[in-house]
């Protein structure tokens, strides 16, 4: 195998034969290592949130990744492919100039499916909530539809105050039954107060500009179709494989609802309605 | 009680039933450990092969799963080199297919060749004239490249995942993928190809002999071909099989489909040269060695019918089953076409190793019979469970078929 070894001859069957094997152990070796320095200088950077969404966004089934325009009828059909992130989408701004004569207007009302989503904040898919209480400070919470889907929360992690929050990184998190889910956080920002849901919100950041940082947030108009669209895909994952959908008869979603039906997988169901793979 | 380790949104069955699902391949994978034991501690006694009939079961069984592991390294090739996306639908499933095929056939070489302790020697001082230590060499490279493509799927586990250190080299590895499907694919062309190519010097049998066609025998090309042919119709067969015994749709109909128009397609080339290769050897190979072909056809039990079902039966027919796509759609169609190609490569394999060695060489020679001793017959089956046992964990823990959450949908 090496020169110093007896047996090996410099002849070319020996040379070219063993040169193409430490060949391909080098290619194997290096590839390996470059992966393993590329996760350690990530892991260093504290990018593992960034990659946790990247990763779990991929993962999510294609219904839970449609793009917001399709969502409101705006486009027949689109997938989003920035992560929920429309501030880096070139599509986004397009739609916002067209959008006026689509849609209709937002009205008063924040009543919607029998859910409470007032009009004066902005939404994540992931359903939290953001509202700007001004200098630069946001109050962030759990929107109607997961506070009906989870209940109580059997515990509340939240992050210290000081804590980075990133766009569609880990906000906090709930544990219920045997699940713990991460609650998707709306927005960047820094914490500076934590809440209950008592309060009505779990977290203050500070953070930018509302007009950037909140771009990529769904609001007004946009509540109704996307709300519509979260039941049908609250319903398919309630629904036993084999069986299909079965309509609803157009009542409300009960408080606690995974209290009504026990034999559902709800660890399942709210990784999927909370946007976990 | 596992239930946090399934991952989430997917169906699995009962804690209980899977354990009684397992429980009877563990049992027959702990006869066959036995039976490897009394083969490593007291000898090869324990099988009925001899110094004549070297090719037994177990080398039978080597080539066979190398040739039907090959869909882990086409599927990976075109996925991440020709970038057929749709393949991202089966291709964890080939992977771990892929390693538990080469992992047995690693296995059971070292029960067979013995002396484990000592298998670093086959390295140090590698024999390069010889095409095994190619296949050695990268059988090793490859099984390595298996089990690096095997890690994202393990740690993309939910519980894995909640690990950062895990999630992000996960994330990283699989970035790189493109680099280890290319090394596979490398890799595979060259230890399918040797193991064909060893039938270049098998001079004092003319039955399996072929002659030099550029660099490397005849037979190093059609088993590249064969393998890269049947490789994806394993795929196929293994996924429907598994949709059937799980009672689930894991894939889109079309993806099945696809896997059925590749295999048809390198099928068809296949048998197109193996036929070429076969009439070469009727007319030129095999009466330059002085035995007329015909002469190999007369023994008992080996007639020409095993060329017919070879090459027509299990080559051909599949094939333009596969390649028609009327028929193709037929899902009866194209699970029945993808088990006939692979039962055409298990036959081929078997031509090229037992029916090689029982054959007569010599005038005064008889033909040879070989049973596999229970030992042989064990361990074969140890390695038939441990793939079982592997999968079956792998299916319940991990994503093999990403498509099965969108489908449910």
């Amino acid at each position: 195998m090496f020169p110093f070894i007896y047996e090996f001859h410099w002849t070319p069957v020996h040379v070219v034969f063993l040169g193409i094997f430490f060949s391909v152990v080098l290619v194997i070796l290096s590839t390996v290592s470059i992966a393993l320095l590329r996760a350690y200088k990530a892991f260093r950077k504290h990018e593992h949130e960034a990659i946790q969404w990247e990763a779990e966004f991929e993962d999510l089934p294609a219904a839970a990744r449609v793009c917001r325009h399709q969502i409101t009828g705006e486009i027949l059909q689109r997938t989003c492919n920035h992560d929920f992130d429309c501030r880096s989408c070139v599509v986004h701004p397009t739609f916002l100039v067209r959008r006026a004569p689509v849609l209709a207007p937002a009205g008063k009302e924040d009543s919607v499916f029998g859910f409470t989503m007032p009009l004066d904040r902005y939404y994540h898919r992931g359903h939290t909530w953001v509202k700007y209480e001004g200098e630069g400070v946001y109050a962030i919470g759990l929107d109607d539809f997961g506070q009906r889907m989870i209940g109580t929360p059997d515990a509340v992690e939240l992050p210290a105050v000081g804590t980075t929050l990133r766009a569609n990184g880990t906000g906090w998190t709930l544990k219920k039954e045997r699940a713990t889910l991460r609650i998707l956080s709306p927005m960047d920002g820094v914490v500076v107060q934590t809440g209950t849901a008592q309060n009505g919100w779990f977290l203050k950041v500070r953070g930018g500009e509302p007009n950037v940082e909140t771009r990529h947030l769904l609001r007004g108009e946009e509540i109704k179709p996307w709300i519509m669209r979260e039941l049908e895909r609250l319903q398919v994952a309630v629904s036993p494989e084999g069986v299909g959908v079965s309509l609803a008869d157009g009542g409300e979603l009960v408080q606690d609802m995974w209290k009504q039906a026990p034999q559902v997988d709800w660890d399942g169901v709210w990784g999927e309605m909370f946007l976990q793979a | 009680m596992d239930r946090q380790f399934i991952p989430r949104g997917l169906q699995r069955s009962s804690f209980t039933r899977f354990v009684a699902w397992v429980f009877p391949w563990i049992l027959l994978l702990g006869l066959g450990l036995y039976a490897m034991y009394l083969c490593l501690a007291e000898g090869l006694h324990h099988t009925n092969m001899d110094n004549r009939f070297a090719f037994g079961l177990w080398i039978y069984l080597d080539l066979t799963v190398i040739a039907l592991g090959a869909g882990a390294f086409f599927t990976g090739f075109l996925l991440y080199i020709l970038r057929r996306e749709e393949l991202k639908a089966v291709i964890n499933s080939a992977v771990v297919l892929g390693f538990i095929c080469y992992s047995g056939a690693v296995a059971v070489l070292m029960v067979d060749v013995g002396q484990p302790l000592r298998a670093w020697f086959t390295f140090w001082h590698p024999n390069t004239h010889s095409m095994l230590a190619e296949v050695t060499f990268c059988l090793t490279c490859y099984l390595t490249v298996l089990a690096i493509e095997y890690v994202p799927v393990v740690l993309k586990n939910r519980r894995f995942r909640q690990i950062p250190r895990f999630l992000v080299f996960e994330f990283e590895l699989h970035k790189v993928m493109p680099v280890f499907a290319g090394v596979g694919t490398f890799l595979s062309f060259f230890h399918q190809g040797s193991l064909g190519g060893l039938y270049g010097v098998l001079v004092g049998r003319p039955f399996a002999f072929r002659e030099v066609l550029g660099i490397w025998p005849s037979t190093f090309y059609l088993f590249v071909l064969s393998a890269a042919a049947v490789g994806p119709s394993f795929v196929l067969l293994t996924t429907w099989l598994v949709q059937k015994l799980s009672r689930k749709q894991l894939v889109k109909p079309e993806v099945l489909r696809f896997l059925g128009k590749v295999s048809g397609s390198m099928l068809i080339v296949y048998v197109l040269l193996k036929a070429v290769d076969t009439l070469y050897w009727i007319n030129t190979t095999a009466p330059a060695e002085g035995a007329p072909a015909y002469t190999f056809y007369t023994s008992q039990g080996f007639g020409t019918w095993i060329l017919f079902a070879e090459i027509i039966l299990l080559g051909l027919l599949p094939a333009i089953l596969l390649l028609i796509r009327r028929l193709r759609e037929r899902p009866g169609v194209l699970v029945g076409a993808a088990f006939l190609a692979c039962c055409g490569i298990v036959m081929n394999r078997f031509v090229m190793t037992i029916q090689t060695l029982a054959l007569p060489t010599l005038p005064f020679d008889l033909l040879m019979s070989y049973v596999p001793s229970w030992q042989e017959v064990a361990t074969f089956l140890a390695i038939v469970a441990y793939g079982v046992l592997l999968y079956s964990l792998s299916f319940r823990y991990m994503t093999l078929f990403p498509q099965e959450r969108d489908i449910r949908q």
